[in-house]
């Protein structure tokens, strides 16, 4: 079966560019180093063409998904850690092996809120890591406990935690060792990219002042569990914050007059305009809180339709107490310096936005139907497009073969499990989800009509490109890692490469 | 010289390519006896290259034992930018069909000794004993390869300074800057393309009539007249088919009705 010279051309089939287009062409790749190869520089430089030839029927040849997001599955969760390293290591071998029938080969697994003895353990067990036949484990994503207590969701409150020392109290709850500069942090090279992330609220006390710190080291910020007022979320951005954790949930709903961090999508090149915007602004940006006469109403109206829209009221709330500084985006540096201010006046040509410097962060999106409405997922994406990352969010129980009923979790507490929907047992709380990426890709392009390439870039080049990683994963440019997902034109997974190997494919 | 008329530009790459197939099968290449082919870039040969790759995919037709000979480069455009002739090349037809890379020539036009690139050219065309075929295009103005009008009929491969015409003309594929249009390029001569045992031009589109009616010399120009011309070197050939499948004649036959 294998290539004489080891390198193998995929031929009729479409490739899913960066730009969310379909098109016909063929890639080589080289099945012993399991990388993309540039094929006019194989041709004429290396002087050599594919010995071996597969014929795609006319079907898709993704990069393999990316889900930065995954509590667990197949029955182990990257949360729980019994104090045995090995079989800790074992289950994480054994999701990260499975998960590829989902058509994912890269995922970082996340821990959600511990107690707070746990986490340099269990952070120092999840390095970058995968087998020949496995999907890469990037790194950790460490969901709490510098979260709200208010939007906790599934976290335990009793061990969610303020950072009263900045970044010294990050360094105390995960280990000063798992937070230390990039190049320290992985000192083998298997070749992995090596990702690290933090969802926080950004207000929580303490939180702030560290995230430049966190940026610095390499360690990507995600704006999550949090009622951040859009001036707190702003800032966020600017100090370095690139992501926004499943949005819409555990965040205050969007209010126009302080659309908060749902609102960051939206964010307006007006508020990076040179000239002060304290004098052009009739309603919010002032010194002053919201005006209170304004308040009830907006309260009253909103309770008044469920449930839900609490959450909107305690931001509100929030926002109240805190005191807004009228010149914060004017004062503080810009994130990025690339992007100079080339339209500082009004310009006159149609479907130009005018230049900003402030960089809208990508948002990680459940795309199960259930924690966001398909109209939410089609809002979202319409208004940001290049920020929309796919993630699952999926629990332990995350296993296409599993049947519903109820199910163990962790500390005593079980899982209900009706279709794709979970519930903390006795309760309507959300407790994550248990779609398949390769679901959500079908459910995305279902939800907003765009076209099965467009959302296949929401769980391939968006959120390698959120994480820096897009040279090796999530893209199919030469050098990237030959990981691919074979999908066929309706988005079935049919089969799944790891590093040029073919390691699960669809029984006929 | 015999002037075949088709109606369309499909029809013209079907006919080429079914003329190329039938000479290399004919040929029966083998890795010590390859198929020398001279071929083009540009939109002419694009129908042509199309039919003969899917002979390659139906399995009519092999390039294993095919060398082949480009005619141009431009002179220092990176060799993978999107409009160099060996992308050109490498997009449109060999990465589709089964040639082996050490079996193709194009011009390096980022090669330090320019002329010294240019007459090792024509010296590796030499080692293959000539080119048994020639595949070109000809442009609005008459130009061959990087010919243009003018051009010597003795001219071998060598470097040239484009027409201004021609640096205009493809200013459009360099975000129109003309500043951003390589001003030279490396080319084989008339005379390299009149030494290949064989030459086919393609000639396609309204804008051409006026460089074919100039070549060709003719005075007759109905469609008609060409086809009948057609039928007559149809039956000349099937007759001396026949006659050296008896074994009449031995010595290699090209072309005819000169």
């Amino acid at each position: 079966m294998s290539s004489t010279n080891g390198l193998v051309c995929f031929t009729n089939c479409l490739l899913p560019l960066e730009d969310g287009s379909l098109v016909e062409k063929d890639l080589w790749f080289d099945e012993n180093r399991g990388i993309i190869l540039d094929a006019q520089k194989t041709f004429y430089l290396r002087r050599e063409r594919p010995d071996k030839v597969i014929d795609l029927g006319g079907n898709i040849l993704s990069p393999g998904f990316l889900d930065i997001q995954i509590n667990g599955g197949y029955g182990f969760d990257f949360s729980v850690y019994g104090n045995d390293d090995e079989a800790y290591r074992q289950g994480l071998k054994m999701v990260a092996e499975r998960i590829v029938e989902t058509g994912v080969t890269s995922l970082l697994p996340t821990i959600i809120t511990q107690e707070k003895s746990v986490y340099p353990k269990l952070l120092s067990l999840l390095k970058p890591f995968s087998t020949p036949t496995s999907a890469t484990l990037l790194g950790w994503h460490a969901e709490g406990p510098f979260i709200d207590l208010t939007k906790r969701g599934a976290h335990a409150p009793a061990y969610l935690l303020p950072a009263t020392d900045g970044f010294k109290s990050f360094e105390e709850i995960y280990g000063a060792g798992n937070l230390v500069e990039g190049e320290d942090w992985v000192m083998t090279d298997n070749g992995n990219p090596a990702v690290r992330l933090i969802t926080a609220a950004p207000e929580v006390p303490g939180v702030m002042s560290a995230l430049e710190e966190v940026v610095k080291r390499g360690i990507a910020f995600s704006i999550g569990h949090s009622v951040a007022s859009t001036d707190i979320a702003t800032e966020a951005v600017q100090r370095g914050a690139r992501l926004i954790t499943h949005l819409f949930n555990a965040m205050p709903q969007l209010h126009h007059r302080d659309p908060s961090i749902i609102g960051l999508l939206g964010a307006s090149p007006h508020l990076a305009s040179p000239t002060a915007i304290t004098a052009q602004l009739p309603c919010t940006f002032t010194a002053e809180p919201v005006p209170l006469l304004e308040l009830p109403e907006a309260h009253g109206n909103n309770a008044s339709k469920g449930p839900v829209l609490e959450h909107a009221s305690e931001a509100f709330e929030h926002a109240n107490v805190l005191t807004r500084k009228p010149t914060l985006i004017a004062t503080k540096p810009p994130r990025s310096q690339t992007k100079p201010q080339t339209r500082p006046t009004l310009h006159l040509d149609k479907g130009y936005v005018a230049d900003m410097t402030f960089e809208r962060p990508y948002y990680g999106i459940i795309v199960d139907g259930i924690h966001c409405h398909p109209n939410s997922v089609r809002l979202a994406y319409s208004c940001h497009p290049d920020g929309c990352i796919l993630i699952t969010d999926a629990m332990k129980i995350l296993d296409p073969n599993l049947k519903d009923g109820v199910h163990e979790w962790r500390d005593g507490k079980r899982f209900v499990k009706e279709g794709e929907r979970l519930y903390l047992e006795g309760t309507t709380t959300l407790a994550g989800s248990v779609v398949t990426l390769d679901k959500c890709v079908r459910n995305f392009s279902r939800f907003t009509g765009c076209s099965l390439g467009e959302a296949i870039k929401c769980a391939t080049y968006n959120p390698a490109k959120c994480l820096g990683i897009e040279d090796k994963k999530g893209t199919l440019r030469p050098g990237a890692h030959a990981d691919f997902v074979i999908l066929d034109r309706q988005g079935i997974v049919l089969s799944t490469w790891v590093r040029g190997k073919e390691v699960w494919s669809k029984a006929a | 010289m015999r002037l075949i008329i088709r109606e369309d530009p499909k029809a013209v790459g079907d006919y080429i390519a079914n003329y190329i197939c039938k000479r290399i099968n004919e040929f029966a290449p083998t890795p010590e006896r390859p198929f020398v082919l001279g071929l083009p870039t540009g939109s002419s040969p694009i129908p042509t290259y199309k039919a003969l790759i899917q002979m390659v995919k139906d399995k009519k037709l092999s390039f294993k034992n095919v060398v082949t000979f480009n005619m141009d480069e431009y002179v220092g455009l990176p060799r993978d930018h999107p409009e160099s002739y060996h992308t050109f090349m490498f997009r449109e037809f060999f990465s589709h069909i089964d040639i082996p890379p050490s079996q193709v020539n194009i011009l390096d036009g980022n090669a330090v000794d320019l002329i010294g690139e240019c007459k090792a050219y024509e010296e590796r065309i030499k080692q293959y004993g000539g080119i048994e075929l020639f595949l070109g295009g000809i442009g609005e103005d008459g130009h061959i390869a990087f010919n243009e009008p003018g051009s010597s009929l003795a001219s071998r491969t060598r470097i040239k300074t484009l027409a201004y015409d021609t640096i205009l003309a493809n200013a459009r594929f360099f975000n129109n800057d003309i500043s951003a249009v390589p001003r030279m390029a490396l080319t084989v001569g008339v005379g390299t393309v009149l030494d290949a045992r064989e030459v086919v031009v393609v000639v396609t589109g309204q804008r051409k009539a006026l460089a074919l009616s100039k070549a060709i010399e003719l005075h007759v120009k109905t469609v008609k007249y060409f086809k009948s011309i057609e039928r007559v070197q149809d039956e000349v050939e099937r007759t001396q088919a026949e006659l050296k499948a008896k074994g009449k004649i031995t010595e290699e036959q090209l072309g005819s009705l000169e």
